[in-house]
């Protein structure tokens, strides 16, 4: 649980000191933090009491809590931590202090997805800044227990971190955690993120809603197998509640096997991999998603269910662009050319495409991702395995922590 | 008259009669009609292996997904009227009610809406915060708020324009009624009433209206530009209009029904029962049903599920509409909505204004 306040004036507290404690370790250099971060990761992903504690708040299998704590982990990698900061930093970045920016950083995280904190955090550190996290209300155990594993491997560095848990919108809190901030970083829904607009102003960094697909070509069709296998891991992973949970998936229409073909195969997929990564309980406005899915699905011209223990895929003809609402849910459209993806996918509001097609056609389509702001392209199969370069939100991860506008990145993962 | 306007002229009776409504022979009777006339519904139940003969009971009419409105014309015969509903996602694909008969919906909307809302028979000057169904005659609320001031206003104004909200007129409109004491029923979707209260705060105003006055405000949180609980919005209607809590009257409806719900509040305390719970209550020719998600079984009592709703005013339509909303059973007459399924489009009557810029 979160290091315990009993009131908004001790938190406060613990604030200003971990903004007087990042004074301290202001000389240090990167690859020092670095180093902490990773042992920390590491010592973190094997936590017994997380793992225990996590799945019923979470409202996840603690099979799907474990590969959700394992991603996180590995995310926080040593190397890759590196090679972030020399390639936004410079070459030797890592043998330098970190570059002048924010004292203090807070970070609001949403609940759907476990372990967001921890990027948070890592993230945080490597600009040098002084950490609050106020934790989501279905993870109120990860950040706190990444705190600890740094506190233990690095107190310095720990002590820079703040981690809290207050029920959403208790102003009082709110303004104890984050007054000082120079910079608010916000996950949530589109209203939270507005809501919270309001009362930070130009210090809000927001990242709203946002959802992901899947595309495969004909050609990544006969390539990709097992394709159906890992196109359901992507969307069981942490039940879908992800930005990075594929909703849609596209099919060019003429390869082998046909989209419906390759629909009931998904949905096979997904029976068997409940097994091993079981859903968590829905809840019964999920359930009633469900019902109201295969209900349309009924109606719509051409359309099939394949509905099975793992989840559901919903066959439609009719390109569009309407993400399911999970949980394990998909909705799969024949395509006559994944050429046609820019002009089908709405502005705004897809993170991350996964491909299942060659390096020419996926090199065709990047410079239109990039205008509808899509922000990575990977490998079906990895679609819920960032790196911590993930720019998200096409934001490069450090840069717009220092407040640097940077170019709207798109990753290309191959 | 064919016996399809018979069948709709004589229900259309017994709704304006009021007199004892055997809801389940009625039942009975619209699914044959429905049944007969309406072609992908026969094939929708068909394919569930039900046909009127094997309907012994009304539950057994199988209910529609309210997104079938979406993708099939569900109608008994060619439209008279088509309402569409409101919604910013994928416009193209609007769910669309025909209604092949006006009079039935007519004879519903006015009878449950005298009955609720103005149970103690006032004639009041109607202010509607809704587009009037000449700008917007798809609009299934604007024709319903014209029947009303037809029927029972004294005089009938409407603020929602192409621009949204006409936030000065309506203001004036307010400050005259409260000049000379006229009581007035506001109406309209509940975010137009909060940006009318959002424009009362900013200036500093709030008005007294004339006893007797009224607010029927539908919709909900669908197109509010920033949260307003129930409580909330009942403590602005007496802050900024002078009119009591037990004087507003929420209403749920559906552009898929042409029967709707009422908050019971204002009946109740005519009734004498002003102590009851709030509670949406319907007239007799709709009946609700909540239902398990995964079973469609009914829930246990009290228990939130799917709405599933009969309204027998459907009549040139489909009856049994199976709603996105959740809600659960209240006392033994009356439901309370709860929420929705997860991701489900937003919809109602509150995105009306903000199609036409309010928000």
């Amino acid at each position: 649980m979160s290091r315990p306040c009993g009131t908004p004036a001790e938190l406060a507290e613990l604030v200003a000191g971990a903004v007087r404690a990042r004074d301290e370790v202001g000389t240090r250099t990167l690859g020092d933090s670095v180093e902490a971060l990773g042992a920390a990761a590491r010592r973190w992903g094997v936590d017994a009491q997380l793992l225990a504690d996590l799945p019923a708040v979470a409202r996840l299998s603690p099979p799907l809590v474990a590969a959700a704590v394992r991603i996180a982990a590995a995310a926080i990698d040593t190397s890759a931590m590196l090679a972030l900061v020399e390639h936004e930093f410079g070459a030797g970045a890592a043998s330098r202090a970190a570059p002048p920016g924010p004292s203090l950083i807070g970070h609001v995280l949403a609940g759907n997805v476990p372990a967001l904190g921890i990027p948070a955090i890592a993230l945080g550190c490597l600009v040098g800044a002084a950490v609050v996290v106020k934790s989501g209300r279905d993870d109120p155990f990860s950040a706190p227990a990444f705190h600890r594993a740094l506190e233990a491997v690095d107190p310095a560095l720990g002590a820079t971190v703040v981690t809290a848990y207050w029920p959403g919108g208790g102003r009082s809190w709110e303004e104890a955690a984050f007054a000082r901030a120079d910079l608010v970083v916000a996950n949530g829904t589109d209203e939270t993120v507005a809501a919270l607009a309001g009362r930070f102003g130009a210090r809000l960094l927001a990242h709203g809603d946002r959802v992901s697909v899947a595309a495969v070509s004909r050609e990544g069709l006969g390539r990709d197998e097992p394709l159906p296998e890992r196109l359901a891991l992507d969307v069981a992973l942490h039940d879908q509640r992800g930005c990075l949970s594929p909703r849609v998936v596209y099919v060019e229409a003429d390869g082998s096997p046909s989209p419906p073909v390759f629909a009931e195969r998904l949905a096979a997929a997904l029976g068997t991999l409940a097994r091993e990564l079981p859903p968590g309980p829905a809840t019964m406005e999920e359930r009633a998603t469900l019902r109201a899915l295969a209900g349309e699905a009924d109606w719509e011209p051409g359309s099939r269910v394949f509905n099975g223990a793992g989840g559901l895929v919903v066959y439609e003809p009719r390109p569009a662009f309407r993400p399911t609402a999970g949980p394990r849910t998909i909705r799969l459209h024949p395509v006559d050319t994944l050429a046609a993806l820019p002009l089908i996918l709405a502005p705004g509001r897809v993170e991350c495409v996964g491909l299942a097609a060659s390096g020419p056609e996926v090199a065709e389509l990047v410079p239109a991702l990039r205008a509808l702001g899509v922000a990575r392209l990977c490998p079906i199969g990895r679609m819920q395995q960032p790196a911590l370069a993930w720019p998200r939100g096409q934001r490069l991860p450090l840069g717009s922590l220092l407040g640097r506008p940077g170019p709207n990145v798109l990753a290309v993962e191959s | 008259m064919s016996s399809a306007v018979s069948l709709e002229a004589e229900l259309a009776a017994a709704i304006a009669t009021r007199g004892r409504f055997d809801f389940e022979a009625w039942a009975q009777r619209i699914f044959r009609h429905q049944f007969e006339r309406n072609a992908p519904y026969r094939v929708f139940c068909e394919r569930r292996g039900v046909r009127p003969e094997t309907v012994a009971r009304w539950q057994d009419v199988p209910p529609v997904p309210a997104a079938a409105f979406r993708h099939a014309d569900l109608a008994c015969g060619p439209p008279e009227a088509v309402f569409r509903t409101s919604g910013t996602t994928d416009p193209a694909v609007r769910g669309r009610h025909l209604v092949p008969h006006l009079a039935v919906y007519r004879a519903s909307a006015l009878a449950a809406f005298e009955h609720f809302v103005l149970p103690d028979g006032a004639r009041l000057t109607c202010l509607f915060l809704v587009p009037s169904p000449e700008s917007r005659p798809d609009s299934s609320l604007a024709r319903m708020c014209a029947w009303v001031g037809e029927a029972f206003g004294h005089d009938v104004e409407w603020f929602v324009g192409a621009g949204g909200l006409d936030v000065d007129r309506l203001l004036e409109r307010l400050a005259e009624a409260e000049r000379r004491g006229d009581a007035l029923l506001v109406a309209g979707v509940t975010s137009a009433f909060a940006q009318l209260f959002d424009a009362c705060a900013a200036r500093r105003l709030a008005f007294r209206l004339g006893p007797g006055s009224r607010v029927m405000d539908t919709g909900g949180a669908k197109g509010l530009a920033r949260p307003l609980s129930r409580p909330g919005f009942l403590r602005a209607c007496w802050a900024r209009l002078g009119v009591a809590g037990y004087s507003c009257v929420n209403e749920y409806g559906m552009t898929e029904l042409c029967s709707q719900r009422y908050d019971s509040v204002l009946r109740d305390r005519f009734d004498g029962r002003g102590l009851e719970a709030r509670r949406l209550l319907a007239p007799p020719w709709l009946r609700t049903r909540v239902l398990d998600p995964d079973t469609l079984a009914p829930a246990r009592p009290g228990a939130v599920g799917l709405l599933c709703h009969h309204d027998l005013a459907n009549v040139g339509s489909v009856s049994v509409v199976l709603t996105e909303d959740l809600g659960r059973a209240v006392a033994e007459d009356g439901i309370e909505v709860t929420g929705r399924a997860a991701g489900a489009a937003p919809r109602g009557c509150g995105l009306l204004v903000e199609e036409l810029g309010l928000s």
